[in-house]
């Protein structure tokens, strides 16, 4: 599956156009969900994720095969570019109304519930993050989906840094594990 | 040395969280070139990548795609143009007469066949164009007909307006029933993501029996959907209204998942 994706990429490179209308249809259901979850309104969800596909389609030959698959490119450049749209209107209501704790407080403070709710109201599609220590999954999650710092988290649930660190450590290793198991 | 403190701060860089003098050491350390710390970030990132592939997909607003390949067309040349050219200077080196007539003849034929090719190209966008232009235009009027007839039917005192609340894969979807119990009514959707291809929502009247079919139908690009609903047989009543997602053709009974409903 990775290579078919790598294949794709080549392509793309290439300058091949249907090559990018594979690719598309391929990746956007995928990090559309994604993009979506971050940034919550539909549509600066099509945007980042129109944003995000020019990108891949110009930066597609620098693309290298061996530092990872695909589909990892993608969604690592989704997830980083949702988060700059996040945190660019946060500095904006900063700026304008919020003081810098409830601009950092507003997003995530509706996340952590709603996450919840969602992998109860879900049932059957359990996924593997459902799978970690309350705890770990907390700090993954302010950390991943709200682009929270280690710093912010921090100050957010009232721990100290080192715990943090320790809890995305641990967090992540499991997670891999259960990735690998379940592939 | 010790490499325990870096594998902390992959983990902590991975999920994008590494914040201060700790991301500049680091970035630096993995400048200096670390294959532990590489092969952290790699499979983290594979990791994360599997659990964003875990979630439902879902199809995104094909305005994206769209305009992403309008602008891919528009901003690269067909870069396959440079391997047809080759033979050109080749056949003009040779420099006998002959080889000018044909090299004349194979020019003009090669710049007949380009320029035809690209007439072709532009007759098929143009014509792609105005289809997509009727069809645009057929939907507009359709849906200006749904709103009208809305309009008109909201001034019957005898209808009621009923609120559907989205439910379980799409909680923040809405929409609303004009209903007359005679004449039958309109539904109208918002937020519900386009449904995946050979699907679509199908909506459910529910009285005291089972469920009735009540047409299905389609959302755009911004997840907004309108349709009309058939007055129910004998005007019986309906308590409940239900909107779920089953194949396109329909089905006579609910199987897919139910994504609105209005409250009891």
């Amino acid at each position: 599956m990775a290579t078919i994706g790598a294949d794709l990429v080549r392509q793309m490179a290439a300058g091949d156009r249907e090559a990018f209308a594979v690719f598309y249809d391929r990746y956007a259901p995928v990090v559309f969900p994604l993009i979506l979850r971050i940034v919550r309104e539909r549509a600066d969800a099509s945007d980042v994720l129109q944003e995000v596909f020019w990108e891949a389609w110009r930066d597609a030959p620098a693309y290298d095969a061996n530092r990872g698959s695909a589909e990892a490119w993608m969604v690592t450049r989704a997830r980083t570019r949702a988060i700059d749209r996040i945190r660019a209107t946060r500095r904006r209501s900063e700026t304008f109304v919020a003081p810098l704790d409830d601009g950092i407080a507003a997003a995530p403070r509706e996340s952590a519930p709603d996450a919840a709710e969602r992998a109860a109201d879900r049932g059957t599609v359990m996924t593997a993050l459902d799978r970690l220590p309350d705890a770990q999954r907390e700090v993954i999650e302010l950390a991943y989906y709200a682009g929270l710092t280690q710093t912010e988290i921090a100050e957010r649930i009232k721990q100290p840094l080192g715990t943090v660190k320790t809890r995305i450590r641990l967090g992540l290793e499991r997670l891999r594990e259960v990735v690998k198991a379940s592939s | 040395m010790n490499h325990e403190p870096y594998d902390t701060l992959a983990a902590t860089y991975a999920v994008g969280a590494l914040d201060g003098q700790e991301r500049v050491d680091f970035e630096r350390h993995l400048a200096d070139g670390c294959d532990v710390c590489e092969a952290t970030l790699r499979d983290s990132a594979e990791a994360l990548a599997t659990l964003a592939r875990s979630r439902p997909p879902m199809i995104p607003p094909p305005a994206v795609k769209e305009e992403l390949l309008r602008r891919i067309a528009a901003t690269t040349p067909a870069r396959l143009d440079a391997s047809r050219r080759r033979p050109r200077p080749l056949v003009w080196a040779v420099g006998t007469v002959a080889a000018v007539i044909a090299a004349a003849a194979f020019t003009g034929t090669y710049v007949a066949v380009r320029y035809e090719a690209q007439l072709g190209v532009m007759a098929r966008e143009s014509a792609a164009l105005r289809a997509k232009v009727e069809r645009d235009e057929a939907a507009l009027r359709e849906q200006l007909a749904v709103y009208r007839n809305a309009a008109d039917l909201l001034r019957d005192p005898q209808v009621q307006v009923v609120t559907l609340r989205g439910l379980g894969p799409s909680p923040g979807a809405t929409g609303r029933v004009i209903w007359h119990p005679v004449k039958g009514g309109y539904v109208f959707v918002a937020n519900l993501p386009s449904a995946p291809p050979g699907k679509a929502y199908e909506l459910w009247t529910i009285g005291d029996a089972a469920p009735q079919p009540a047409g299905v139908f389609q959302v755009d690009g911004s997840g907004q959907g309108a349709h009309r609903i058939a007055p129910v047989e004998g005007g019986k009543p309906v308590k409940v209204f239900a909107v779920t997602l089953e194949t396109e053709a329909g089905v006579q009974q609910p199987e897919g998942p139910m994504v609105l409903a209005s409250a009891k």
